[in-house]
């Protein structure tokens, strides 16, 4: 977990960018042999900016998208938005707070079954539908997060592997209202555009939210849970709190995006919306990426969600070899995925703004 | 009369579960690795008895040393080029790394036998022991199980090498300054732990249908299973599954099977939430 230290550790107090004073003093006293914080590029101040400008010619494409491509293109794109979505909110408690979760195919199975029954019994317009579905998996987040982040790491990662297939056998079991097994069927859509732009929004949304935990006092709360979560404590901070924060935020997005995905395909069932392969999706990207950042989930989710629709999307059984292998190839080999890569080879600086 | 038949059908499916269980508990204990793909070796096994039985015509008994045999060797070539990269690293990426495994080798194995459901048709009758009819599978199979289960326990009590493995478990850096060969003890318990899931899945592909998938299942039952029994004790893990095993299938008798399914989980989150100091114990 050394690396770690030197994310928290890498802005000098004095605030000064680019001048080589403190990794010249490191090399005198003979101990270091490597500076514990590099200097920060100067363009590392201004990439605030830089995410803005490319945020908003990102959107600018993105909302030009339907009338031009194919709708085999346009579910394509939909679904790079919904990874991208699953990966940075897995990444909140996951990656940033070190609380690996395998259960967050459970909160994209409740968001979609909580959408899908409000679409089904014309209760609400769709989009107050989506946010309902949301607000409800951040509603469960909230209740089952306060006993199951008492849980340390380990325990708390299995104990999400049977929340959520309990919520499987819940939602199968309970007929009178979600039709069991059966599933539900939706109208079907003769145009897609609106929950391609509904999705779009959400993804916008759950980057943004990322970037703003991932770079505040928040953040560095959540990293040092990570780090040593008694230190942490014992330091004064609320990690209670923080852990529930992060746990609610993290299942919010899965939530609404599992109900967007919901009326977009116009039909779910408990073994489609739960499966495990949900919680696989969302940790391979985030990890092969790169957890604990903020552009690591993202970048993952873009370059795997492309390479395996266009590569191996005939065979969901390769699929799941390919992911597979690749979690085992991460963890071993490039526990800080992409982003780590890029760092090492000096292409990235160790901020915390990415 | 068949509540008590409900119960004995049963224990006798526990005994299956404390096999696998305590394989798992094992694999902890020896080098505090939870391993999340040990459902996946259950089902390896038990693919191995399918196709030996299918293929071959095998008697099913007589693939049950194969499957450990063949698991264990895999188990052993499996620690010495991945789980080993992990040891003393946190308990998280070792989760990552076994779950990992785990989606890798489900997928394997449904590009090589589809997602079909497959069963071993062997001893399909029942027999009636004091009035109680038994099915003959379950019964032989808890045998095989008590055999295996009590083998693992000698061999960890009385030989030098069992000794070996609980030094190891108990302090891995003090049994290596006596002299323990760690690395081997490594090896040879997530064999080992690999040959026992391998065993209960060879059973189990004679009681119930197989299939990829089958490994999730189990995987929290061994887990509620170590929940109730408490760590490391063998005794409290072959108790932990006779419970879950009679509670499965009473839940399956009353309500459905569906229910049944979820005992596990429920066990396993309740006492986790009551209990939140963990069920391996003290592991610190």
């Amino acid at each position: 977990m050394s690396d770690h230290a030197e994310v928290i550790e890498q802005r000098p107090a004095t605030g000064t960018h680019g001048d080589g004073a403190r990794s010249t003093d490191a090399d005198d006293s003979g101990l270091t042999t490597r500076p514990v914080t590099a200097p920060l590029p100067a363009w590392e101040r201004h990439l605030p900016r830089i995410y803005l400008v490319t945020l908003a010619i990102v959107i600018v494409l993105l909302a030009f998208v339907p009338q031009r491509v194919s709708p085999y293109n346009l579910t394509l794109i939909l679904t790079v938005l919904l990874t991208i979505s699953l990966s940075t909110s897995w990444n909140i408690i996951s990656g940033f707070a070190g609380y690996t979760s395998f259960g967050h195919a459970g909160f994209f199975g409740i968001g979609s079954y909580v959408g899908a029954l409000l679409l089904f019994n014309e209760v609400m317009p769709w989009i107050l539908a989506m946010i309902v579905a949301g607000l409800s998996t951040a509603l469960v987040a909230l209740i089952i997060g306060y006993p199951a982040l008492r849980l340390r790491g380990p325990y708390f990662a299995i104990t999400m592997l049977g929340l959520s297939e309990i919520a499987r056998i819940v939602t199968t079991a309970w007929e009178s209202v979600t039709r069991g097994g059966i599933g539900v069927y939706l109208p079907i859509l003769r145009d897609s555009t609106p929950n391609y732009y509904a999705m779009l929004i959400v993804t916008v949304i759950a980057v943004v939210v990322s970037y703003f935990v991932g770079s505040s006092r928040f953040g560095l709360v959540l990293r040092s849970i990570r780090d040593d979560e008694v230190a942490a404590q014992s330091m004064g901070l609320d990690t209670t709190r923080a852990k529930l924060a992060a746990f609610t935020l993290s299942s919010f997005f899965p939530g609404i995006a599992g109900a967007i995905y919901a009326r977009h395909v116009g039909f779910i069932d408990p073994v489609t919306v739960f499966a495990v392969i949900w919680s696989i999706r969302a940790i391979t990207t985030a990890i092969l990426g790169g957890q604990g950042t903020f552009l690591g989930p993202i970048i993952g989710a873009i370059v795997l969600t492309l390479v395996s629709e266009t590569v191996w999307s005939s065979n969901p059984f390769l699929y799941q070899v390919i992911f597979g292998g690749l979690i085992v190839g991460v963890v071993l080999f490039l526990p800080g995925g992409l982003m780590e890569l890029m760092q090492r080879f000096g292409w990235l600086p160790r901020s915390r703004r990415l | 009369m068949t509540i008590l038949q409900v119960i004995v059908s049963g224990l006798l499916l526990g005994g299956v579960y404390a096999v696998f269980a305590a394989g798992l508990n094992l694999i902890f204990g020896v080098m505090r690795v939870i391993n999340l793909g040990h459902g996946e070796l259950m089902m390896l096994g038990a693919y191995i008895t399918f196709w030996l039985f299918t293929a071959f015509g095998l008697n099913p008994l007589l693939t049950i040393p194969l499957s450990l045999a063949i698991m264990f060797v895999f188990g052993v070539l499996l620690q010495a080029s991945v789980v080993e990269r992990v040891i003393g690293k946190p308990l998280l990426s070792s989760l990552l790394l076994t779950f990992g495994l785990s989606t890798l080798f489900q997928g394997v194995a449904l590009n090589l036998w589809t997602a079909n459901y497959r069963s071993v048709p062997y001893l399909t009758g029942s027999i009636s022991v004091f009035g109680l009819d038994l099915s003959q599978t379950r019964l032989v199979a808890f045998a095989i199980a008590l055999v295996v289960t009590g083998g693992t326990y000698l061999l960890l009590r009385a030989t030098r090498f069992g000794k070996a493995i609980r030094a190891t478990s108990q302090q891995a850096q003090m049994a290596q300054v006596c002299g323990i060969d760690v690395r081997r003890v490594r090896f040879a318990s997530f064999g080992l732990g690999s040959a026992m899931a391998a065993v209960s899945g060879s059973l189990i592909a004679m009681i119930f249908t197989i299939n990829p998938e089958m490994g999730r299942t189990f995987i929290s039952r061994a887990f509620a299973i170590i929940v109730l029994g408490g760590l490391g004790s063998f005794g409290g893990a072959f108790f932990g599954a006779l419970t879950l095993g009679v509670a499965e299938t009473l839940a399956a008798y009353y309500a459905d099977t569906q229910l049944a399914e979820g005992v596990a989980y429920a066990v396993l989150v309740l006492v986790l939430l009551i209990r939140p100091s963990g069920f391996f114990g003290a592991d610190e």
